[in-house]
């Protein structure tokens, strides 16, 4: 077959077979030599025109849907590589989040790890509050006692004073009696000596004592105060940190579902992505049926070239027997090189058959 | 390792498409244009299947498939005909070359890796 198209050859086109070529008997109604001439010059330039005509057009089809399969390709491939880099990331996510809120391995959520944390120093304070509680009560103890004290201090002072009055008296009493009562009044002097120093002991300790309660009231002020904020903090940053792990929880809840929709939608994509796989073979189905459709072309250029022939041996003077026996033959050998099937059967882009053997 | 697979067919969007298919599902894919490219390619390598077409120049598919039955490397790989072609006798031809299995274009991604995991 002449070699008049460019394209990528393909092993045994496929043709269907066509009508019989029109080949004009060699009878008497060929009523002579030059009608018989312009009959095959008008034949083969209209096959010539024909072929022309279409071949510049089906290799125009074949360059569009090459150039569609080609561009179509690369959209696919951008669109693989997209939908794979999602569901990377929507991986990524659901394995960041389930890292850091369930915990890896132990199965103990990070929520709960936040509470138990937090429980336990909530407790921690709660028994530095219970503690401070008890010195808070051993200081009201102390208090009292020191209080009870001052006041027998208290009575100790009075008593300190009587024995002062008393020794007065005595010495009083021994001025009466004279040289008698001179022994007596040394001793009357050195009880109210006695009696002088009790009492300045007394009101130093009493200074000391209310020293120490005043101290002691201060101390246990504090110490309420302080158990009071304790457990005011703790409470507090307990509701704040339930506050967060459920904000926690919910946002992980919503990630997920999100994940998860995207998971979905990655899923649908890849199953258009499979639609568009077989689609894109029309490509290989159109460029074998238009190949055929060149090879037919070809044989069309070949008959073309048959007349051609004859109008010439006619024109040279030839006798018109051995012209259309030659022309004849021609056209029988160019009908025997047709190929007599279709490769490309399926009428659609359905999926073919498989046949395990 | 991934197993490798030999794709032949002279339309490179068939090519494009069953590699496609087939490294999606993290196989190793080697290309051939046609029978002769695809001696060239499977001399000495080790091949887990080949995909081969039918109607290619310089030399078919079922001429590929005979060619490498006689080959004792590839007397026993899998060997799959994907093609336009569905008629009865052309499937009896690959049979009697030593095809495995008859696939007629065009093939979905998903029966192909079915046919792919069967065979393989």
């Amino acid at each position: 077959m002449t070699s008049w198209f460019q394209s990528t050859p393909k092993a045994e086109p496929v043709i269907e077979p066509g009508p019989s070529l029109p080949l004009p008997p060699p009878t008497a109604a060929v009523e002579s030599n030059d009608v018989l001439q312009r009959l095959a010059a008008r034949e083969a330039s209209m096959l010539e025109a024909q072929v022309n005509f279409l071949t510049p057009e089906l290799l125009q089809v074949d360059s569009l849907v090459r150039e569609a399969a080609g561009t179509l390709e690369d959209a696919l491939k951008t669109l693989n590589k997209g939908v794979n880099q999602q569901h990377l990331l929507a991986v990524e996510i659901q394995a960041a989040m389930h890292g850091s809120l369930q915990g890896e391995g132990g199965g103990e959520s990070m929520g709960g790890t936040i509470m138990g944390t937090l429980d336990g120093f909530v407790s921690h304070i709660a028994e530095i509050s219970q503690s401070t509680g008890l010195l808070v009560e051993q200081v009201d103890e102390i208090r009292e006692r020191s209080e009870r004290m001052e006041e027998m201090l208290g009575e100790l002072t009075e008593i300190a004073g009587r024995t002062h009055l008393l020794s007065l008296n005595a010495s009083i009493e021994a001025a009466h009696a004279r040289q008698f009562g001179a022994g007596f009044a040394v001793v009357a002097g050195e009880v109210s000596k006695l009696a002088d120093r009790s009492t300045a002991l007394s009101s130093t300790i009493q200074e000391q004592i209310r020293g120490t309660r005043q101290a002691l009231e201060r101390t246990d002020a504090h110490m309420q105060s302080i158990a009071s904020k304790d457990m005011d903090v703790a409470m507090r940053s307990k509701e704040q940190a339930q506050e967060l792990v459920q904000s926690l929880q919910i946002t992980n809840f919503i990630v997920r579902d999100l994940v998860g929709q995207l998971e979905e939608n990655a899923g649908k994509v890849a199953q258009q992505v499979g639609h568009v796989v077989r689609s894109l073979q029309f490509e290989d189905l159109v460029h074998q049926t238009l190949v055929a459709c060149l090879k037919e072309l070809g044989n069309l250029l070949d008959q073309s070239q048959a007349w051609k022939a004859l109008e010439g041996r006619l024109a040279a003077g030839e006798p018109q027997g051995p012209a259309l026996a030659d022309l004849e033959a021609k056209l029988v050998e160019i009908e025997g090189a047709r190929v007599q099937f279709r490769a490309v059967k399926s009428g659609s882009l359905a999926a073919g058959e498989v046949d395990l053997f | 390792m991934a197993r490798c697979i030999l794709t032949v067919d002279d339309s490179s969007t068939m090519r494009q498409m069953i590699t496609f298919t087939l490294k999606g599902a993290n196989f190793d894919v080697v290309e051939a244009e046609d029978g002769v490219h695809a001696l060239e390619v499977a001399k000495g390598r080790k091949l887990d299947l080949i995909i081969t077409d039918v109607n290619m120049p310089r030399m078919d598919g079922l001429t590929l498939v005979a060619r490498l039955r006689a080959l004792p490397e590839f007397k026993f790989t899998p060997i799959l005909v994907l093609t336009t072609e569905s008629d009865q006798s052309m499937k009896m031809r690959g049979k009697e070359a030593g095809a495995t299995g008859w696939i007629v274009k065009p093939f979905s991604p998903e029966k192909l890796m079915d046919v792919v995991n069967k065979v393989i």
